[in-house]
């Protein structure tokens, strides 16, 4: 049996964690493709709901990469992101649901290397977790 | 409305070899074209060559496209590019869209895998263009005024700035004068030059232009509106003279009976209830402040009237409240010095001879109140032993400000120096925890008043000042040799830390602009938008916005002043339209959205209004919004979950 | 011609049926327009009598109750069978209600009888008459047969009851209408939102609300701004937070994320920023039991899911 894939979906802002994820591609450095990455300006304009339901829909786990704190494109929708995946977290592992499979990671436009190296992490964790859905992610 | 069957068309880039080197562009196109909506798909060698605009602009006529995906570079390269072709082949240019697979595909993925992942990006991104609707930038009119707030050096420069780029300008100043501090400085550093001498031509400047209508003696009472359509309430305290006809004879003030400190000359003389804060204020008029009149009403003196020749003085006069309509504002409110209580280390406030940095100015202005001798307060004697205490108040981080109030070691130095040319056989102290002498000719002139000059600069903190006998004395530790040091001197002289203007946060309040910690209005970007606040429309000068000198303060002042003439000289303002919206039908006008924008730009009557022109775009509230009534503009909650979807059913199948 | 009703209640506590009451002098109207050919709870009709009627021969069936038991679930079958139109009625047929809530457990027995539980061996000889067997979880109507038509709450309020006679006896029934406003409580609430940001999150036993301002505003988890309006916000006005009986407004989704989103974005603790995590989560620690609180009628509806998917998560682990 190949080793279990898990899926992931990254919604990433704009301003930085995109940013961050094309200078991880302008710079050459690979990172598992895992991920499909979906561009939002901002991470405040991720919804609890987006989350739960890329769960629900097959992905193992989700990303959500926004701007270091300090640097929100946008002032402060960084902060609303955080203390909402804060709660969801909480009320994931109430349903029995590893929290660990909802990440929120600050990446910095700079930090290519760094978007590459939490890709890496967040892939071999839900590695370590296992898949979220049933069939043991056979493909 | 009948649902129009989609038309995608979708674009696969070789960029040379960078993806097509990885991703099998040939199969990505081909598994495209099997895409629900997509009915045409191909792939090129370089999409954003011009062979490669024609060839897109060709297929959304041919092909009659309703939206478009390109799978490329990433969108923050060609996006415009590709958007600005769609428009000329009459397509919505917000109905194309990119699907970044270089910089998040081929470049950092191989083998079947990069594949895999560019089908799901493209797939992704199909579905999501497929909700998008055609959108157009969001016009609003522009009112070609500005308003300037603060009349100190900084307002000036803008309003000057600003008027003689054609706009009309109001300037609201709250004193009778405009000038601010700096019309109280002695001389200038690093030059020398004397302040007022430099001021006042551009004071008369002002009050002569044209297109600037000063509003001395008034205040900002509230603000509404947004960039390009301000509305302004300003409340025009009487000044019950009437300018017009004061001729400055100033007979009325010598009647006066009523002597009150006079603040021009920080305290250190006496002025009567009816004054001119000094001979060069404009607007050129005495004022008579209210609160010191012995009454009004009814009159209980009135002997100012009596003298009076040219019939100036009209207790009727009431305050009036000014509406006008700007397209920008300029803050330039200013600063003052940290407040004597807060020293009382010190002695400030409490030992008559410890004065601060601007009285000192004062001591040494020619027009001062000891027209240019040095006198300290006390006795009126001359001092022949000053100490200058830097960082008075700053860098102090546990009892007082944490930051540096930034021109002190200059002017320190300029104080030292003026005073050894005024009192040769003085000797002057300076203790100084480090010397910031960073501008321009600024290092060579703190030199020159340690080299020249033999003022003793001495490195430390002072830990105590107090009265003995007609002396002040200064304790403090040398930090260079560890001694500790005792001056016996006949002045003392604090430098100030800079804060922010009395009522800087009710005024930044009032326009919905953030203030720092320090209470100083706080910059849209530290670095790379200094000049703004966040509040579209609204800009910075002077210190204000945090302690600078003048040379910055007057660069400051002119560069907002440029953004301002930027902003004004637009036909229109034209601004993105992905922004927030709001479906009325749903909103229960709950007010949850208001308070996550940074700009201000939603306003809760009975339901949330989304003002399209200062929404930036984050959407922060529309995840807020808990009922689903706040959308946004071609990134919705549908549309991103169909890209969930469909991109995870492309991981199930594989390649 | 009356108009052929019939009222059946699952896993219900009795409070629908009760509710009718509330028409007041309108029951009578409504009584004397209507025909009631099956109504366990008022006249006596059994299963049987029901089989034999014709398919579709029912115009209005009211069910309410969640569906908990596998003769919960043949019932409404046999109503779907014989209705022109089926409705949920109330918060439990139409999201689950409160029994779904079981739902977060694994199965219901075990969770009852603890972990020792076994059934019993079968009897040798299968008895004439023996309790329904559970379903494997407590469901909303429309997971087992179509619904035409919700009229919600916990129980209906009066007002939402009446507007759904006289459409129903009108011939004005809509399908997938849902008988309470589109928009959410707080536009019928009169309490007063000024500040707009919570800087502590309370139980209702905590504290004793102050009776003009916004209960969110106050620190009480009020699900009104996510919730559809039409009980003229009868709990907020009694200082009690609004607890989502009307169900999500259309757009909301999952109204217990979404509630969750508009709380965290509200939280303060100071002025934003990394000093103010530590307390912002302190103040986000005070939703205890969110899913109680969040999910308290739609669980079934929106949670379940996810706890499937844990559920078996589980079991593959095991």
């Amino acid at each position: 049996m190949s080793e279990f894939e898990p899926k992931v979906v990254a919604f990433l802002c704009r301003w930085c964690a995109s940013a961050g994820a094309d200078l991880a591609g302008t710079s050459r450095l690979p990172y598992p493709p895992n991920a499909i990455p979906i561009r939002v300006n901002c991470s405040g304009r991720v919804e609890p709901q987006w989350v739960v339901e890329a769960l629900k829909a097959g992905a193992d786990g989700v990303l959500i990469g926004g701007c270091h704190p300090g640097d929100c494109h946008y002032v402060a929708g960084n902060y609303k992101t955080r203390r909402r995946v804060y709660l969801l977290r909480k009320v994931l592992a109430e349903l029995g649901i590893e929290s660990e499979r909802v990440r929120l990671e600050w990446i910095s436009a700079t930090e290519g290397a760094r978007f590459a190296q939490v890709m890496a992490e967040f892939v071999a964790a839900l590695k370590r977790l296992g898949p979220l859905h049933g069939n043991g992610g056979a493909r | 409305m009948p649902e129009i069957k989609p038309r995608i068309g979708v674009f696969v880039c070789h960029c040379g070899k960078n993806i097509a080197g990885t991703v099998d562009v040939a199969k990505l196109a081909e598994a495209a074209s099997r895409f629900p909506g997509v009915v045409y798909a191909t792939h090129y060698e370089y999409m954003c060559s011009d062979p490669g605009q024609a060839l897109l602009k060709r297929a959304i006529r041919e092909q009659r496209l309703t939206g478009v995906v390109v799978a490329a570079c990433s969108p923050s390269m060609h996006e415009e590019t590709f958007r600005r072709a769609a428009e000329e082949a009459g397509l919505n240019p917000y109905l194309l869209e990119v699907a970044n697979i270089r910089e998040q595909v081929s470049w950092v993925h191989s083998g079947p895998a990069a594949t895999r992942k560019a089908l799901q990006v493209t797939r992704a991104v199909v579905e999501k263009v497929q909700g998008n609707r055609p959108l157009r930038p969001a016009e609003i009119g522009v009112v070609r005024r500005a308003l300037v707030v603060g009349g100190g050096i900084a307002g000036i420069q803008a309003a000057l700035d600003i008027a003689n780029a054609g706009f009309e300008v109001i300037l609201v100043e709250r004193s009778p004068s405009i000038g601010g501090h700096m019309a109280q400085l002695s001389e200038t550093f690093p030059t020398l030059d004397c302040s007022q001498c430099i001021l006042t031509p551009k004071m008369v400047e002002v009050a002569r232009h044209p297109r600037i209508r000063i509003l001395a003696y008034s205040e900002v009472e509230e603000v509404s509106g947004f960039v390009g359509n301000y509305r302004v309430r300003i409340r025009k305290k009487p000044t019950y003279v009437d300018p017009g006809k004061c001729n400055l004879c100033g007979e009325c003030a010598k009647v006066c009976p009523v002597r009150v400190p006079n603040e021009f000359d920080r305290g250190l003389s006496l002025r009567a209830a009816i004054y001119i804060p000094f001979p060069q204020a404009v607007p050129s008029t005495y004022t008579l402040d209210e609160k010191n009149c012995l009454g009004l009403v009814p009159l209980r003196c009135g002997q100012c009237a009596e003298v009076c020749e040219a019939k100036a003085i009209d207790f009727d006069m009431h305050e009036e409240i000014l509406e006008e309509e700007v397209g920008a504002i300029v803050l330039a409110t200013g600063y003052e010095l940290y407040p004597k209580e807060a020293m009382a280390e010190y002695g400030y406030g409490t030992v008559p001879d410890v004065i601060d940095g601007l009285e000192f100015e004062r001591l040494l202005s020619a027009s001062g109140p000891t027209r240019g001798e040095i006198r300290r307060p006390s006795d009126g004697k001359i001092p022949k032993e000053v100490v200058f205490i830097q960082c008075s108040g700053s860098r102090d981080p546990e009892h007082h400000k944490p930051y540096c109030s930034k021109i002190c070691c200059m002017y320190t130095a300029k104080h030292a120096l003026l005073y050894r040319h005024a009192v040769p056989d003085g000797q002057a102290y300076v203790f100084y925890i480090d010397i910031r002498a960073g501008g321009k000719d600024y290092e060579e002139f703190v030199n020159r008043a340690m080299e020249e000059e033999r003022i003793l600069y001495i490195r430390g903190k002072v830990a105590k000042v107090f009265r003995e006998g007609e002396k002040v004395v200064v304790w403090g530790v040398d930090t260079l040799t560890g001694r500790r040091v005792e001056v016996r001197a006949d002045l003392v002289v604090l430098a100030q830390a800079i804060v922010p203007s009395p009522g800087t946060e009710e005024l930044a309040r009032k326009l919905r602009v953030a203030c720092g910690g320090e209470g100083f209005l706080k910059e849209a970007h530290p670095k790379l938008r200094p000049l703004e606040a966040l509040t579209a429309g609204v800009f910075l000068a002077g210190a204000a916005q945090g302690p600078k000198d003048i040379p910055e303060s007057v660069a400051q002042a002119s560069g907002a002043a440029a953004k301002v003439v930027a902003l004004l000289s637009q036909p229109k303002l034209e601004h993105a339209p992905e922004v927030a919206e709001v479906e009325e039908a749903l909103c229960s006008g709950c007010g949850i959205c208001a308070p996550q924008c940074p700009y201000g730009a939603i306003t809760v009557d009975e339901v949330a209004h989304v003002n399209e022109i200062l929404c930036e775009g984050c959407g922060t509230c529309v995840a807020a919004c808990p009922s689903g009534a706040l959308t946004f503009r071609n990134v919705e909650d549908e549309q991103i979950l169909r890209m969930v979807r469909a991109a995870l059913e492309v991981a199930d199948v594989g390649v | 011609m009356r108009a052929k009703l019939a009222v059946y209640w699952t896993g219900s506590c009795g409070g629908c049926d009760v509710s009718f009451l509330e028409l007041g002098p309108g029951l009578l109207d409504v009584l004397s327009q209507v025909e009631i050919v099956f109504w366990p709870a008022l006249v006596d009709a059994k299963r049987q009598d029901l089989e034999r009627l014709p398919p579709r021969s029912i115009d209005i069936t009211l069910v309410n109750g969640v569906l908990r038991t596998e003769e919960n679930a043949e019932m409404v079958a046999l109503l779907r069978e014989k209705s022109r139109f089926l409705g949920a009625y109330g918060a439990c047929a139409h999201l689950g209600g409160v029994p779904a809530l079981a739902n977060q457990g694994n199965g219901i027995l075990e969770a009852v009888f603890g972990p020792g539980f076994r059934p019993a061996p079968p009897f040798p000889e299968a008895p004439e008459d023996t309790p329904p067997d559970l379903l494997p979880e407590a469901l909303p109507l429309d997971e087992v047969v179509p619904v035409d038509f919700v009229v919600p709450g916990c129980p209906p309020p009066a007002g939402l009851i009446a507007r759904f006679f006289e459409a129903a006896l009108s011939g004005g029934l809509q399908p997938g209408q849902v008988f309470a406003e589109e928009k959410a409580l707080c536009e019928e609430c009169p309490r007063v939102r000024e500040e707009r940001r919570i800087s502590r999150v309370l139980r209702p036993h905590e504290v004793l609300p102050d009776p003009e301002k916004c209960l969110l505003d106050q620190g009480m988890v009020c699900l009104g701004p996510v919730t559809r309006g039409g009980c003229e916000a009868s709990c907020p006005k009694a200082g009690m937070p609004c607890t989502g009986c009307l169900g999500p407004t259309p757009k909301a989704g999952d109204p217990a994320l979404a509630l969750l989103s508009a709380l965290a974005s509200l939280v303060r603790a100071g002025e934003e920023g990394e000093a103010a995590f530590p307390e912002e989560n302190r103040i986000l620690d005070g939703l205890v039991d969110p899913i109680g609180t969040l999910y308290k009628y739609a669980f079934a509806k929106y949670g379940r899911p996810l706890r499937r998917l844990a559920r078996r998560r589980e079991e593959v682990r095991a």
